[in-house]
């Protein structure tokens, strides 16, 4: 189960409204590199992932992605405070007001919204450990290009923070990939499944 | 120090026989305690297990979203 803890896992603080940044941003909460999907691979992927140590890394980080999707929100929802029609229109924030004002939708920059098309659920082991570590890197690099964009330091911070835990979680699952191919077998690392093969 | 426990435990996940991280985190785990308490005096209850039952104190802004809780 999940319990709610009322804070950010890190913190943020905007002070001042930017809604061309949200509208990029916007991405790490419903784009195809975003920690919604993020969580859901992760969380989804744990019920076949055949070692103690692969179902505790996946629940755990699919855990603290949430957290993420919540800072990410934040964000979004900070730098569209108090909008003026005329910085809507100067935005080009106007696309996504029309349908949804100010509230936070899981949404790519580009204006998809969120599709679990996005990533995958193979139940085999091997395929979802490196699925795993490619999602880590496409979060980072996300996060790198929004750096691009972003010159608010109450915007960077929380952002290169974000960054940072997908370098960390690339890590453990790099590791998980290690404890998975030590228990295969060597010569062949596909001989079985171990998600699915007794 | 909740960041610090959280990565400790994230790490071990993938090394469950280090000793030293095992033992890193049992002594954050034992001054967290306080300070979560402190915390909840100063800013209110982080969740339903917290000493402090008032529906009030729960439902009371800012919430974590909101500039001011930051």
């Amino acid at each position: 189960m999940f319990i709610y803890e009322k804070k950010l896992q890190y913190p943020v603080k905007i002070k001042n409204t930017n809604p061309a940044l949200a509208k990029i941003i916007i991405s790490q909460y419903g784009g195809p590199h975003g920690e919604i999907g993020a969580s859901l691979r992760y969380l989804s992927q744990r019920y076949s992932m055949p070692y103690p140590e692969l179902k505790a890394i996946l629940t755990d980080i699919g855990t603290e992605e949430l957290a993420h999707l919540e800072m990410v929100g934040t964000i979004v929802y900070q730098l569209t405070r108090d909008l003026t029609p005329q910085q809507i229109q100067e935005a080009g924030f106007d696309t996504y007001f029309v349908d949804h004002t100010a509230g936070v939708y899981p949404v790519a920059a580009s204006g998809t919204p969120f599709n679990a098309n996005t990533f995958a659920v193979t139940g085999d082991t091997i395929a979802d450990l490196h699925e795993d570590l490619s999602a880590e890197q496409k979060a980072r690099l996300t996060y790198d290009n929004i750096l691009r964009f972003a010159d608010d330091p109450d915007v960077r911070d929380p952002i290169k923070f974000l960054r940072a835990r997908e370098i960390v979680h690339f890590q453990r699952f790099g590791e998980g990939l290690r404890i998975l191919t030590d228990k295969l077998d060597s010569k062949n690392f596909y001989a079985f499944n171990p998600s699915f093969d007794k | 120090m909740q960041f610090a426990m959280w990565e400790l435990h994230l790490f071990l996940d993938t090394h469950p026989n280090n000793c030293d991280a095992a033992r890193k985190l049992e002594e954050y785990r034992s001054r967290a305690e306080a300070l979560r308490k402190e915390y909840e005096e100063k800013f209110g209850p982080l969740n339903e297990t917290s000493r402090e039952t008032s529906r009030w104190a729960w439902i009371r802004d800012p919430w974590p979203w909101e500039r001011e809780a930051n």
